[in-house]
C-alpha cells in the first residue's frame, strides 16, 4: 500500500507529522485490514474511523456510549497551564478553548489508545495499523498549536502522550530497549532530579506513605514485645519505609527500650548492590541519629531470581518479619521489577524463616484478564486516576505535576505497559497467599485510623476501605489503586510452590517480566 | 429498648390476656391496658418510619397510618412518647458502635423491669446512657489524637530521611560538576538548558526543558538577604543547605515573585524545599496556601517546583521576618515553635485551603 508506506516512513519512531494533503490523508487511505472482523460493533468502527479522520470532523461522535469510562475522565479539568487563578471547573462543559470540548477529545484519545493496543496484541494483530494509529495519536497529543506534552496540553493529552510512548516502545521492540537504556543512563546522571520528583510525588499524594505506614504499624504491633526484630525487605529501594518505623520504635512509650532492629535487604545479583549498600549506610546513620540500635545486611537472590531462605542469617531470639512492597520503582536505575516467581519464592520463605508477620503492599486493580488489551485498559484507568488525583490536589501546580509525570509516572507507565504486554495475567498476591495457607492478620483500629488521617491530609477524593480484615485499600474516587495487607505465614510446607495462575511455563522465563 | 426489645409487660402480673376482635391484645385486669405485642409494635415502628421518624409522627397520623381498630390516641400518645425517649440514646449508641456492656445491660434492665414503663426510670437510664456515651466519644477523640500525634512524628521522620537522601544526591552531583546543566545567569528569563533531560528517549515531541522558563526577573535577590525574610523559618531546620545553580523560589509575600537565585554551582537541597513545603502554612485563614520551594539542580524546572510550593509566608518559626502566625491553636502541636508539623506541611495540598485542623480531626 503506497500510502501506508508513505505513512510508515514518516511515522516510524519520530514525531513528525504526517504530510497530509490539505488536512487528512486518512480519508484517502483505506485501512490495511477490514474493519469488519476487527469489531463486530459498528459503533466502535465508526468511531475509530471518525477519530482517525481529520480533526475538523464532527466531534459529536461523543454519542458513543459503548465505552463507558469512569466519570472522572470526563471531568478532567481541562485547564492548561496557561490558565491563571481560576481553579479548574468540575464540569466538563466548562472546558476551556479547544472547541468541541476537550472532553470529547479525551475520549477520542482513549479510543485511539485502545485501538492501538488492540492492533498490537488483539485478536487481529497488525503492526501497521498500530503504527498508523500511534502516529495519529502523536499528532493529537502534540498538536501544532503547541500545547504538547509536559507543561502543556490537558491532563488527558499528557497522559495519552505517555501511553502512546509506551505503546510505541512496544512496537519498536528492541530499539525501544536501546532507547530506554539510553534514557536510563541519562537518568543515572540525574538521579537527583528523579529523587526530587519523587519527593514531590510523595508530598503531593499519599500513595507511598499509605503503604509504608500501614505496613509499619502492623509490624510494630506484631513485634511489640520482642527485643530483637529482623526485617527481611524484598525491595528496599532507598529505605524510606524504615525511617518512620525506627522513629516509632524509639518512641514507644510503654516500657521497653527500642528493640534491636536488623534489616536484611534482598538484592539482585550484580547491579544495584552498591546502591543497596548506600541505603544501608544511610539507614544506619539515621538510626544512629535516633538512638535506635541497628544493623544491616544483604541477601542475594539466586541466579534465577529466586529467594532462598537459607541466605538469610537468622539470629536466635529475634523476631522475623517479611516486608514485600511491590510498587513500581520510581527510579529507573533502581531495583527493577522482578518476576512473579521471585516474589512467590520470597513469600514462601516466610514459613521457613518462621516469620511472625508478612506485610505486603501491592498495586490494586491489576486486571486479571487474559489479554493485553484488558490489562492495558486497566493501566490506563489506573494512571488516569493518579493523574486526576494529582491534578485535583494541585490544580495550579502544573509544572510540578508535569515534572512528576515526566520523571516518575511516565517511566512507570512504560514499564506497566511492557509488563502488561508480556504477562499472562497475574491476580493480586492476596489471593495467592490465601490459597497458600497464609493467615490473615487483622488491621488494627489504630492502623485504620492512621490511614484515614493520612488521607485526610490530602485531597478529598482519596478513600481508604477495608477489604477483608487484613487489608486496607487506598483508592481515588472509587478506583482502587494500592493496598496493604498483613499475613501470617502458613505452617512450613515441604516445598514452595509457584502460583498456579502465573503461567511460568517453560517458554516464558522470569526474565521476561523484567524491564529491558 | 423499644426498637429492639420486645416491649412486654411482665406476664406474671397479668396472667390473663384476651385478644379482642380487632386483633389487639388487651389485658383482663380491671383496667384494661393495651399489650404492645411484637407485631403491633412493628406496625407502630413502620408507621412512624413512614411518617418520617418519631419526631415527625403524631399520634393522630400514626393512628391513621396504622389503621388498627381499637387503638386510641391515648395508647399511641403514651407509646410514642416512650418510643421517642427510648429511641434517642439507643440510636446514638449504635452510631458510635459503642459496645459498652454496662450500657446495654442498663437498657435491658430498663426494658424488662418496667412493667409500668415508668418514665422516671427511663430518664435515669437515659442519663446514665448519655453519660457513658459521652465518655465513649471522649475516648475516641483521645484515641484519634493519639494516632494523629504518632502519624505526624512518622511523617516527619520520613521527611527527614528523604532529606538525607537528597542531600547525598545533591553532594554527589555537585562533586561531579553537573556537566549536564548549564546555567544561564541571572537573566530575566533564565532558561535552563538541560541537554540530557531533553529527550528521555521518547519519540514524543514533548517540549524540552528549554522551553520551560525559570521564574526570571526582577526579584532576584541575594540569598543572604532573604535569609532574614520569612524564609529563615524555612531554612532553620536545614543546616546543610547548599545553594543550587538554579534559582529557587522560596515563598514570597505576594506569592508570585521568586526571590533568590543561586550564586554558584552548588545544588540546592530539595529536601529543605519539600520539608518546608507546608512549613509556613497559614493556619487556616488564607485561601491560597503557598509554600516555598527550592530546586535540585540539573533539569528541574524551577517553575514546576515553584508552582507546587507557591505559598504565602506563614509561620516564621524563628520569629523573624514576617510573622503571620495567626495564633490559632493547633490542637495537635506538641510545640508550635518547632519546625511546623509535617501534617500541616501537607495540608496546603488540600485545594481551597480548607481548614487543616478540621481535616485532621475529622474522622475519615
Amino acid at each position: 500500500m503506497e500510502e501506508a508506506g508513505d505513512l510508515e516512513i514518516s511515522g516510524v519512531g519520530s514525531n513528525s507529522t504526517i504530510n497530509d494533503d490539505g488536512g487528512c490523508a486518512w480519508t484517502d487511505w483505506s485501512p490495511v485490514i477490514d474493519w469488519g472482523p476487527l469489531s463486530a460493533d459498528d459503533d466502535f468502527r465508526g468511531l475509530v474511523e471518525a477519530m482517525m479522520c481529520d480533526d475538523n470532523d464532527d466531534v459529536a461522535h461523543a454519542g458513543v456510549t459503548r465505552m463507558a469510562y469512569d466519570p472522572y475522565w470526563n471531568s478532567n479539568p481541562s485547564s492548561t497551564t496557561t490558565s491563571t487563578g481560576t481553579p479548574p471547573a468540575e464540569e466538563p462543559s466548562s472546558s476551556d478553548g479547544g472547541g468541541g470540548g476537550n472532553d470529547d477529545k479525551g475520549l477520542r484519545l482513549v479510543h485511539l489508545l485502545v485501538a492501538a493496543a488492540e492492533a498490537l496484541a488483539g485478536p487481529y494483530k497488525s503492526r501497521e495499523l498500530a503504527r498508523v494509529i500511534l502516529v495519529r495519536l502523536k499528532e493529537l497529543v502534540s498538536p501544532a498549536g503547541g500545547a504538547a506534552g509536559c507543561g502543556g496540553g490537558t491532563s488527558m493529552e499528557r497522559l495519552a502522550a505517555y501511553f502512546t510512548n509506551a505503546l510505541q516502545g512496544l512496537l519498536d521492540g528492541s530499539s525501544a530497549t536501546a532507547c530506554s537504556r539510553q534514557s536510563a543512563s541519562h537518568l543515572d546522571g540525574q538521579v537527583g532530579d528523579v529523587l526530587a520528583a519523587f519527593q514531590l510525588l510523595q508530598d503531593m499524594s499519599p500513595y507511598e506513605k499509605f503503604g509504608h505506614f500501614t505496613a509499619n504499624q502492623a509490624i510494630l504491633e506484631a513485634v511489640a514485645r520482642y527485643r530483637r526484630v529482623h526485617i527481611v525487605d524484598y525491595d528496599i529501594a532507598e529505605g524510606v519505609q524504615w525511617a518512620s518505623l525506627m522513629q516509632a520504635l524509639v518512641s514507644r512509650k510503654d516500657g521497653p527500650p527500642p528493640p534491636h532492629l536488623r534489616i536484611t535487604a534482598v538484592t539482585q545479583r550484580g547491579s544495584g548492590t552498591r546502591a543497596v549498600q548506600e541505603t544501608g549506610r544511610r539507614l544506619a546513620a539515621f538510626a544512629a541519629s535516633l538512638g535506635q540500635p541497628f544493623s544491616f545486611g544483604q541477601c542475594r537472590l539466586e541466579a534465577d531470581e529466586r529467594f532462598r531462605p537459607a541466605g538469610v542469617k537468622v539470629v536466635k531470639g529475634e523476631t522475623v518479619v517479611l516486608n514485600c512492597v511491590l510498587q513500581p520503582p520510581h527510579a529507573a536505575g533502581a531495583a527493577t521489577t522482578r518476576g512473579a516467581g521471585s516474589v512467590a519464592s520470597f513469600l514462601s520463605g516466610a514459613a521457613t524463616l518462621g516469620a511472625r508477620v508478612v506485610a505486603v503492599v501491592e498495586e490494586e486493580g491489576v486486571a486479571e484478564d487474559g489479554n493485553f488489551v484488558g490489562r492495558f485498559m486497566g493501566e490506563l484507568h489506573r494512571y488516569s486516576a493518579v493523574w486526576d488525583s494529582l491534578e485535583a490536589g494541585f490544580p495550579m501546580q502544573g509544572r510540578a505535576r508535569g515534572l512528576v509525570e515526566r520523571l516518575i509516572l511516565g517511566p512507570r507507565i512504560a514499564g506497566a505497559v511492557r509488563r502488561a504486554y508480556r504477562a499472562t495475567g497475574e491476580g493480586g498476591w492476596g489471593e495467592w497467599m490465601a490459597r497458600m495457607g497464609f493467615g490473615r492478620v487483622g488491621i488494627s483500629c489504630f492502623n485504620h485510623c492512621q490511614a484515614r488521617l493520612l488521607l485526610g491530609l490530602f485531597s478529598d477524593g482519596y478513600q481508604v476501605e477495608e477489604d477483608g480484615p487484613n487489608k486496607l485499600v487506598l483508592g481515588w474516587k472509587s478506583r482502587r489503586l494500592t493496598s496493604a495487607s498483613i499475613w501470617s505465614p502458613p505452617p512450613p510446607a515441604p516445598a514452595s510452590v509457584p502460583p498456579a495462575n502465573i503461567g511460568v511455563s517453560s517458554s516464558m522465563e522470569d526474565s521476561d517480566f523484567l524491564l529491558d | 429498648m423499644f426498637p429492639s426489645k420486645k416491649p412486654t409487660m411482665n406476664s406474671h402480673e397479668r396472667p390473663m390476656c384476651v385478644q379482642g376482635d380487632s386483633g389487639l391484645v388487651l389485658t383482663t385486669d380491671p383496667k384494661p391496658r393495651l399489650r404492645w405485642t411484637v407485631e403491633l409494635h412493628d406496625r407502630f415502628v413502620d408507621a412512624v418510619t413512614q411518617l418520617g421518624g418519631p419526631d415527625k409522627a403524631t399520634p393522630k397520623t400514626i393512628m391513621r397510618v396504622m389503621g388498627v381498630q381499637g387503638l386510641t390516641l391515648y395508647h399511641l400518645k403514651s407509646h410514642l412518647q416512650k418510643f421517642r425517649l427510648g429511641k434517642q440514646p439507643h440510636k446514638e449508641i449504635n452510631d458510635h458502635s459503642i459496645k459498652d456492656a454496662s450500657a446495654l445491660d442498663m437498657q435491658r434492665n430498663a426494658a424488662s423491669s418496667s412493667g409500668i414503663m415508668g418514665r422516671t426510670m427511663n430518664e435515669n437510664v437515659h442519663i446514665t446512657e448519655a453519660l457513658s456515651m459521652q465518655m465513649e466519644v471522649q475516648r475516641r477523640i483521645q484515641e484519634q489524637l493519639e494516632v494523629q500525634k504518632h502519624l505526624q512524628m512518622r511523617i516527619e521522620a520520613q521527611r527527614k530521611y528523604m532529606q538525607t537522601i537528597l542531600e547525598k544526591a545533591c553532594q554527589t552531583l555537585a562533586g561531579e560538576g553537573m556537566a549536564s546543566v548549564s546555567y544561564k545567569g541571572h537573566g530575566n528569563q533564565g532558561v535552563i538548558h538541560v541537554g540530557a533531560m531533553k529527550d528521555m528517549g521518547s519519540p514524543m515531541s514533548f517540549p524540552s526543558l528549554q522551553d520551560l522558563h525559570l521564574y526570571g526577573g526582577d526579584d532576584q535577590l541575594d540569598m543572604q538577604q532573604h535569609m532574614d525574610r520569612p524564609l529563615d523559618g524555612f531554612f532553620q531546620a536545614n543546616e546543610g543547605v547548599c545553594l543550587g545553580k538554579k534559582r529557587f523560589n522560596p515563598y514570597s509575600s505576594n506569592g508570585k515573585s521568586p526571590l533568590i537565585c543561586a550564586d554558584d554551582l552548588r545544588l540546592q537541597e530539595l529536601g529543605s524545599a519539600a520539608a518546608c513545603m507546608g512549613a509556613q502554612e497559614e493556619p487556616s485563614k488564607n485561601d491560597q496556601l503557598q509554600i516555598a520551594s527550592s530546586v535540585i539542580g540539573g533539569g528541574i524546572d524551577m517553575d514546576s517546583i515553584t508552582d507546587v510550593y507557591e505559598t504565602k509566608p506563614v509561620l516564621s518559626t524563628d520569629g523573624t521576618g514576617e510573622k503571620k502566625h495567626e495564633g490559632s491553636p493547633k490542637l495537635e502541636r506538641p510545640s508550635p515553635r518547632r519546625a511546623p508539623l509535617p501534617v500541616e506541611r501537607i495540608n496546603p495540598m488540600i485545594r481551597g485551603g480548607t481548614l487543616p485542623q478540621t481535616r485532621n480531626i475529622s474522622y475519615g
